[in-house]
């Protein structure tokens, strides 16, 4: 039995907390300083390489690059670590990293509109790398030249990876009844006001998001506007032919599409297709791939084609990906030896991500290419092999100039989309919807044009 | 007897003067403190340094340069019509789900206050909405404002009340989707405004309400001219918090909307997001988000004002 003074001893005074916490908060805090020299001594024979990218939306393509990332490790005797965040968030964490000039040795950039010169002061020039890569595999393509090359110093401040393809998916059973083909937009807007009253319209975004963002700059193109010059120095939106395109999407909305469209994400479209509603959207083939293991009869009747041409030419925007290696990064040598593997690899990588992964140098996956010219699971087995020539109308936000910073600011701030859908949807006339787009344009332009 | 050795060797020991500064209080209290205002300093105070100095340089992330530039990037952005639009926006969007969240708290506490089987689990769940991941709670949202699966166009369409062409187009119209993220940040705010009510009607001395019975005042009357305004005080504060939380809130509008359609949704937090960080011009993504301050400061103050006066 316990004495009352014993239990008056074994109560903790203030002064015994203090000093019992400031005990085990400094052994916690000395703790590395102290162990510091074993681990670096350690750390000192193995090599790390560290790599930041988005989670694929094809998850085998992340299985097969982690383990083709931890195979070029081993032989190397590099530990490697590849992180995968959602796509979503590539921005802000790009934007932290190079904020605290700290974080991943490359870093892989993908979807929206940026390039990598917001970043290049912050990026090493990785001309040599493209340049040796460009000698095996052919000159970059448009795409891959509009994100990564700086025509000022005629440098590179990334390796394009890869760009997403927009094509058309349409339903061939309804648009063999109506007797039309969806090759250009008159054929999309007249076929799809037929369909809309069989309850099948044409389904594409006027929301705020990428796909939208990328139809419709595709749509502009295609009716010979554009935002920006060649030269990427002059806004060049207010033109007769983007009041046509805008005027144009006005009657394509009000004639084959429903007001849903105003509201829809990314993978809103995927749903109205793969739901059997719609007759036609434009997306890349993840709508297909859903559609195919979903219901396989549905997939059969999706079929692939280039995405409609305007008066101007055929011309779509596309999503693209590429690797900067940071400043600060703690492997230089190691990220570059990495992507010149990679480079050389490219072929698996094309096959691990399903053909979803369209290349960004001319001959860095040779024609047949693997899957879409010949694909299995789909029937026929050629319904993809339109998208072995999609570089040809294919381009980055920007086009025909770089996907600048402004370029990337007008983007974000999804103007192109609100100029098509104030018009549309009769917020403005058509005329008005462009010049106060241009307003915008110019106003992020002038802001930019002091600092880029 | 080693108790007793022991004493007498603590008798000998000699003390340390800091054992007597640990015993004064005020040193104490310091030392406990501390932390508190440590970490205050470094992940707010430090963060809003910055945020003011970004505001008024040329900082982006193409040119990282500390260039002072007055207030030209406060200039800039007051004279986009669009950042007009925002800044309504914002205001639609915390003045409207603010007071919407207080209407429904306070019907809400009127109900809980009353007993009945299951009122504590009643009370344990209507916090829940507060308490879910608000990323969560949106994508649940999301789904029942879907165009195509939209389960209130669904009840709505079972129901013969619209047709399917009729239905509501929940975040493709300008004003329905203003006001479905009026409802979504209601219903995450509302849980705290019965917290807040049910705190200030248990606090009402009894004796009160009982001598506005006798003397004839009914339900309404006991409510809206005794009960609320002994415990505006109280739910003043908890709208402080609300209106300040709300005002600088992108969440919602990130995971909903994305500012559509046509940027009727698009609201200061969001701007600054997409501005300064997605497009890389943090100097102006930080004036866009300072924008806040003077307005909340206003809010604030007039609000705590308002507060001391009518305090009893």
């Amino acid at each position: 039995m316990r004495s009352g003074g014993n239990k008056q001893k074994q109560s903790v005074s203030r002064r015994d907390f203090l000093k019992t916490s400031g005990v085990v908060a400094g052994a916690a805090g000395l703790a590395p300083a102290l162990s510091a020299p074993f681990v670096s001594t350690a750390m000192a024979d193995t090599k790390t390489l560290t790599i930041l990218q988005w989670s694929h939306f094809v998850p085998a393509y992340d299985t097969w690059f982690d383990k083709f990332a931890k195979d070029w490790g081993e032989k190397n005797h590099i530990a490697v670590t590849v992180d995968h965040i959602n796509e979503a968030d590539i921005p802000a964490r790009a934007a932290a990293e190079a904020s605290a000039r700290a974080g991943h040795d490359i870093f892989g950039w993908n979807g929206g509109a940026s390039g990598a010169h917001l970043y290049r002061k912050f990026l090493i020039p990785v001309t040599n790398l493209v340049e040796s890569t460009e000698k095996k595999f052919g000159k970059a393509t448009i795409i891959g030249t509009q994100i990564g090359f700086n025509p000022d110093d005629k440098s590179w401040s990334a390796f394009p990876d890869f760009y997403i393809n927009y094509p058309t998916m349409y339903r061939k059973s309804m648009w063999d009844e109506i007797g039309i083909k969806p090759d250009t937009w008159d054929d999309v807007r007249i076929g799809g006001a037929k369909l809309k009253k069989k309850g099948h319209p044409v389904g594409t975004s006027l929301g705020h998001s990428n796909d939208p963002n990328t139809t419709w700059r595709g749509f502009l193109w295609s009716y010979g506007g554009a935002v920006q010059d060649k030269a990427g120095k002059r806004v060049v939106l207010n033109s007769k032919e983007t009041i046509e395109a805008v005027k144009s999407v006005t009657a394509l909305y009000k004639e084959a599409m429903t007001s849903e469209v105003l509201s829809w994400d990314d993978s809103s479209n995927n749903r109205y297709l793969d739901s059997g509603i719609s007759s036609l959207i434009l997306n890349p083939i993840s709508a297909y791939r859903t559609a195919q293991q979903i219901n396989k009869k549905l997939a059969d009747d999706i079929f692939v084609a280039k995405p409609p041409k305007g008066p101007a030419g055929r011309l779509m925007g596309a999503a693209a990906g590429f690797y900067g290696i940071w400043k600060f990064a703690k492997n230089k040598e190691g990220a570059i030896e990495f992507l010149k593997y990679y480079a050389d690899h490219w072929p698996e990588a094309f096959k691990a991500s399903e053909g979803y992964n369209n290349p960004c140098f001319a001959n860095i996956v040779p024609k047949p290419m693997p899957i879409l010219s010949n694909d299995p699971t789909s029937n026929p087995t050629d319904k993809l092999s339109v998208l072995q020539s999609s570089d040809e109308w294919s381009a980055a936000p920007g086009y025909p100039g770089p996907a600048a910073p402004a370029v990337d600011e007008v983007y974000n701030d999804f103007v192109i989309c609100d100029m098509m859908s104030k018009a549309a949807t009769g917020q403005m006339s058509a005329e008005d919807s462009v010049k106060w787009a241009t307003q915008q344009c110019e106003a992020i332009f002038k802001k930019w044009a002091g600092k880029a | 007897m080693a108790v007793i050795a022991e004493s007498a060797r603590l008798a000998v020991k000699p003390v340390s003067r800091f054992r007597f500064i640990l015993d004064r209080r005020d040193v104490l209290g310091s030392i406990f403190i501390a932390p508190a205002i440590l970490y205050v300093l470094l992940l707010v105070g430090v963060p809003f340094l910055l945020a003011v100095y970004y505001s008024v340089s040329a900082y982006t992330l193409y040119d990282p340069t500390w260039r002072f530039v007055g207030l030209a990037n406060f200039e800039q952005i007051i004279q986009n019509p669009v950042f007009l639009e925002t800044l309504g926006n914002t205001f639609l969007f915390t003045f409207g789900s603010n007071l919407l969240g207080l209407i429904m708290g306070k019907f809400g506490a009127l109900l809980l206050l009353r007993p009945f089987p299951g009122r504590k689990i009643v009370r344990a769940l209507i916090i829940l909405p507060w308490a879910v991941p608000i990323a969560l709670a949106t994508i649940a949202w999301e789904w029942m404002f879907d165009s195509l699966y939209s389960v209130i166009n669904w009840t709505l369409i079972a129901l013969g009340i619209v047709t399917r062409d009729d239905a509501p187009n929940w975040l493709g119209s300008p004003h329905l989707a203003m006001l479905c993220i009026i409802i979504i940040n209601a219903w995450r705010f509302f849980p705290f405004a019965i917290v807040i009510f049910l705190a200030g009607i248990t606090a009402v001395p009894q004796d009160v309400i009982d001598a506005a019975t006798v003397d004839g005042a009914g339900f309404w009357r006991r409510n809206y001219q005794i009960i609320l305004p002994m415990i505006l005080p109280i739910v003043a504060i908890g709208l402080i918090f609300g209106i300040v939380f709300t005002f600088t809130d992108l969440s919602i509008v990130f995971l909903l909307t994305n500012g559509g359609p046509s940027g009727a949704t698009s609201v200061l937090g969001f701007e600054g997001f997409q501005v300064g960080i997605a497009s890389g011009d943090v100097a102006h993504g930080a004036a866009i988000s300072l924008f806040m301050l003077p307005v909340l400061l206003i809010v604030v103050i007039g609000m705590l004002r308002f507060i001391r006066r009518r305090e009893i």
